[in-house]
């Protein structure tokens, strides 16, 4: 009688999840050409880095006590343009010594130790310890592990070993090269807080190595590991040999150029690859493989490896296309993609390593319930292959400028994204596990859809004015501070800025920085020098109200119309003495107009910036208006034959910061917005009847 | 089985007015909420572009500003409501145990987001209303060739409240325990599912754990079944007792009473994924679309006050025949 019933809740959770449409080819979409306009003074593309860190690495991964042994030679040439005898390594991992770390002692999903994923364990501990230092150059080989100390620049804090000092016998002249061998041995922490680490039979293995600080401006920028702050390093080649048990699927930097079965049981694998800053790589059992390929005329051919857990075999394809999504979009928006290869890491349950970028490898994350309209994990994976181009190629520092990488990539996958996929959707998970953003069953509200800059505005109403952008990131007052900080708001000033300028304008300029730069440490100087040269005009003043302000933007409407007065009271007569008007009746004419309107437009926030208003009268007439922002208000009035039917500040949404675009707009009098409200509350009162209907199954 | 659902819903369909009056009763207390929020809504998107927008589709970007700006009960209204979404919205609620009143909140279990103190007053004043109709609407069902009157239901409601309250509270309290020991449960599942090496494995035990919740408080709301219909059927004093002979009753006859009370919640899933198909298919807009989306809800409110009224029915019917 009911054999249809059960069927009925697994049709209530398909529709619920229902994804509507699946992503298509980037092709199929309106993704940017890759051919530069021919008018375009383009810098040349750079073919390699400057190279003065390379490194040759030898570690052993010990998969059941969770260690690594390694001995690495790095050959270093100063290019800082002074002496230099005081060398600085960072010892990421030693953020989870212990529980007095600076980054242990920070908040945040970074957070080395954080305890909101669960309670900690002693598997959350984990360091780096450095047994040896040597350092050589042409007088000879030195043991300088005797003069090795930790630094705390940022915050003085003595238990935090991140940092490591070494002093050489003797300064490196500019120019010079000398070398540094290393030893040292690791344990690797439990991977579900901080990026790096093992859960079951995956190690994700990154930041692992000693390594020394990048330089920029002729000195080390030598920092802690603070739970927000990121990494700065320079650029080099990279051959490492790992030793690992057989029987893993291994991913890394580069590419693999040799493979030796070693009669202990285990295998040597050899990695090699030029111009990157990093070197990254994971090994797990349960991996599943899969291979893809970006081709696209004009781009160099770039395969794509995707390392997938089975639970995710869904998923495969829609990592892969996102790949090429991002290879493609991020090509044409900057320079193409230099590498042979692209690895894409499906993180295992348990595992806090998503959403990473390290060169050619980046991690991904999704749930095992991603319908496609959430673009999940399509989004992700746009944005951390889009750190190939900005901060991998274009290798800003990221403990000081994180925007120049982070807000400069939210910018573009947004745009990627949108472009390629369409505008995502929105949904609330349920009955997922506490902590975990893509756990539980992803239910999708019908008919909502977001703009590119939807999620990122009510984080600027937030946090807008909390910091001012431009500074360190460890110095942001919280989390969601530095959040907005390095994702959106620079993101939104990037739309802003292409709002006023146009699109055109705004791919010259990316396309200029991306060559002038690649392989090179930018600084935000050096954007805004690269924008007024390719304007031809000064746009300090927008980054001086973006960047270097901490206002919110916010311009609001308001309109007062009236007929056009007919004169009562006293006039001047044929004499020219007062004379009396009589009051008039009623008149037929009531209402026909003409009419007198005073739009005034003001700034709420304290952000000026230049913005439009547009006029539209019920005739059809349209007026468009500028105005410069400088005041905290301007008015408009019109004398008109007829009404006016809208005005809207700002009509072509060129003001991305705009923090409420709702206030943006008036219309005359429609009897829609009670439609509008009523429709709403029909939502609203069906699921209260319900939710109060289901009190009685508590009876 | 079959017969006691087809009992009940006869027993439904003969004294449909009583569906009409609940129904009539949970519209007017949701709509004390439903006006204001209207209210609210046209104030702010008058004369904005927005409304326009909201009207075709959903504007998310003003909703996210007027979001923000609320408080009280319409911060409570949002896209997670639409489609099918207020299904899940109120089991997570439910699980969650924001129902009634907040009683069973626990910050180590509850992932629900909290919801306005003021609705869930309205919801525990609702329960105590229908705890107060239960007895009159049982005297109904329980014979249902005769008809009813509002005199009547009336009557039978004040004669059987005080057992029918008293025995709420012995079913909250049952409740309440579910809840307790859903505490250390709860923690000792996700753990494991944090451990999981899969993210299958971490599902099936997470959704597991909830699925149990909710088969234990669905398993407690069977035996209050039975036992309001034995203190109708056999003027019972004692609320404590009904549910303990209602106890033994079902654990007798589990196939009958677990099949009876699925067939119902599987008619329930059937009108609300009904719903949902309509919902999805019907763009509203205009007043008249309105309209309809308002009546189309209204049936399934009432479809489920129906299925209520019928499980009733039904119980009454299986307890009169087999005890």
């Amino acid at each position: 009688m009911i054999r249809g019933a059960p069927a009925a809740g697994v049709v209530l959770l398909l529709l619920a999840a229902a994804p509507t449409a699946r992503p298509q080819a980037a092709a199929a979409h309106g993704l940017p050409p890759l051919a530069v306009e021919p008018t375009d003074p383009l810098p040349p593309l750079p073919t390699q880095s400057a190279r003065n860190a390379n490194y040759t690495i030898e570690a052993r991964l010990d998969t059941e006590r969770h260690q690594i042994e390694g001995e690495l030679t790095l050959t270093w040439r100063n290019d800082t343009g002074a002496p230099q005898d005081t060398f600085p390594f960072h010892l990421y991992w030693n953020a989870f010594r212990n529980n007095l770390s600076t980054s242990a002692r920070g908040g945040g999903r970074r957070a080395a130790l954080r305890e909101t994923v669960g309670p900690l364990d002693e598997r959350a501990y984990g360091y780096t310890h450095v047994q040896m230092v040597h350092f050589i150059d042409d007088q000879g080989e030195v043991d300088v592990s005797r003069t090795r100390r930790f630094v705390q620049p940022d915050d003085a804090n003595p238990d935090d070993r991140t940092l490591m000092e070494v002093v050489s016998p003797r300064p490196v002249a500019p120019g010079q090269t000398a070398r540094f061998r290393v030893w040292w041995t690791s344990r690797i922490p439990y991977g579900d807080r901080g990026r790096a680490g093992w859960v079951h039979d995956m190690n994700f293995i990154v930041q692992w190595f000693p390594k020394i600080s990048g330089t920029q401006g002729g000195r080390f920028v030598a920092h802690q590991f603070h739970p927000q702050s990121e990494f700065f390093s320079d650029f080099g080649s990279y051959d490492v040999r790992l030793t690992l048990p057989k029987g893993h699927v291994v991913g890394a930097t580069g590419q693999q150029t040799e493979r030796v079965l070693n009669p202990d049981g285990t295998e040597s694998l050899l990695f090699h690859e030029d111009d990157v800053h990093d070197f990254a790589w994971t090994a797990g059992r349960r991996f599943l493989e899969r291979r893809g390929r970006f081709e696209d005329p004009g781009y160099p051919p770039v395969d794509i490896r995707l390392l997938l857990q089975p639970e995710h075999e869904h998923l495969g394809e829609r990592y892969i296309e996102a790949a090429r999504i991002a290879l493609r979009s991020y090509g044409a928006w900057s320079a193409p993609y230099p590498y042979k290869q692209l690895t894409v890491v499906d993180p295992a349950w348990s595992s806090a390593s998503g959403g990473m970028e390290y060169p050619t490898l980046i991690t991904g994350g999704a749930g095992r319930f991603s319908p496609p309209i959430l673009h999940s994990p399509e989004n992700v994976t746009i944005h951390e292959a889009g750190h190939q181009f900005w901060y991998l190629l274009v290798a800003n520092n990221e403990f000081e400028e994180a925007w120049l990488d982070e807000g400069f990539n939210r910018y573009h996958d947004r745009k990627a994204s949108f472009l390629a996929l369409g505008p995502r959707g929105w949904a609330r998970r349920y009955f997922g596990l506490a902590g975990r953003n893509n756990s539980g069953w992803p239910v999708v509200a019908p008919g909502v859809r977001l703009t590119m800059v939807d999620d990122a505005l009510p984080q600027l109403r937030r946090s807008g004015r909390s910091d001012v952008m431009a500074r360190p990131t460890w110095q942001y007052l919280d989390t969601d501070s530095w959040n907005l900080n390095s994702y959106n708001k620079p993101a939104l000033s990037l739309h802003t800025l292409e709002g006023l300028l146009g699109e055109a304008t705004m791919n010259r300029i990316l396309r200029t920085y991306a060559r002038r730069y690649r392989f090179q440490h930018p600084t935000s100087r050096d954007f805004i020098t690269v924008v007024n040269e390719v304007t031809g005009s000064d746009w300090q003043w927008f980054f001086d109200e973006t960047w270097y302000g901490s206002g919110l933007l916010d311009y609001a409407v308001a309109v007062r119309e009236e007929e056009l007065r007919k004169p009562r009271g006293f006039v001047e007569g044929p004499d020219g003495a007062p004379a009396s008007v009589p009051s008039p009746s009623a008149s037929p004419d009531a209402g026909k107009g003409p009419y007198e309107v005073e739009v005034t437009v003001r700034r709420l926030g304290e952000t000026r910036l230049p913005v439009e208003v547009q006029v539209e009268w019920s005739d059809g007439r349209v007026r468009r208006e500028t105005w410069d922002g400088r005041d905290r208000w301007t008015r408009f009035r019109y004398r008109e034959p007829v009404k006016v039917a809208r005005v809207v500040v700002d009509p072509d949404r060129k003001l991305a910061l705009d923090v409420n675009p709702a206030n943006n707009s008036w219309t005359s009098e429609n009897g829609i917005p009670r439609r509008a409200a009523r429709k709403l509350s029909a939502r609203f009162l069906l699921w209260l009847q319900n939710l109060l209907e289901l009190h009685t199954v508590l009876g | 089985m079959i017969r006691a659902l087809r009992e009940g819903l006869r027993a439904a369909g003969r004294n449909w007015g009583l569906t009409l009056l609940l129904l009539g009763l949970n519209l007017g207390a949701a709509a004390a909420l439903a006006l204001p929020l209207a209210g609210l809504l046209e104030a702010d998107l008058a004369q904005r572009d927005a409304a326009q927008n909201t009207l075709t589709g959903f504007d998310y970007g003003w909703w996210k500003e007027w979001s923000e700006q609320q408080s009280g009960f319409a911060k409570d209204f949002g896209p997670e409501l639409f489609g099918v979404g207020f299904v899940f919205r109120n089991l997570e609620l439910l699980l969650g145990g924001q129902l009634p009143a907040g009683l069973f909140v626990s910050k180590a279990t509850s992932e629900a987001a909290d919801v306005d103190p003021l609705i869930l007053v309205l919801g525990a004043g609702y329960l105590v209303l229908q705890t107060f109709l239960a007895g009159g609407l049982l005297g109904v069902l329980r014979a249902p060739e005769s008809g009813w009157t509002v005199r009547g239901l009336l009557h039978g409601s004040g004669f059987y409240f005080g057992r029918m309250f008293r025995l709420l509270l012995v079913v909250l309290a049952v409740d309440s325990l579910i809840f307790a020991l859903n505490i250390p449960f709860a923690a000792w599942v996700d753990g494991r599912a944090r451990e999981a090496v899969s993210e299958n494995t971490a599902v099936v035990l997470v959704f597991g754990r909830h699925a149990l919740l909710l088969f234990a408080l669905l398993s407690v709301h069977l035996l209050a079944g039975y036992a309001k219909a034995i203190i109708v059927v056999e003027e019972r004093s004692s609320a404590l007792l009904a549910l303990v002979s209602s106890l033994g009753f079902c654990l007798r006859r589990i196939g009958r009473t677990v099949g009876h009370y699925a067939a119902v919640a599987a008619l329930a899933l059937l009108l609300a994924a009904a719903w949902a198909l309509l919902d999805v298919a019907w763009p509203v807009s205009g007043y008249r679309t309105q309209l309809v989306s308002l009546v189309l809800a209204q049936a399934l409110v009432g479809g489920r006050i129906f299925l209520r009224l019928a499980l009733m029915g039904g119980q009454v019917a299986l307890y009169r025949r087999s005890a």
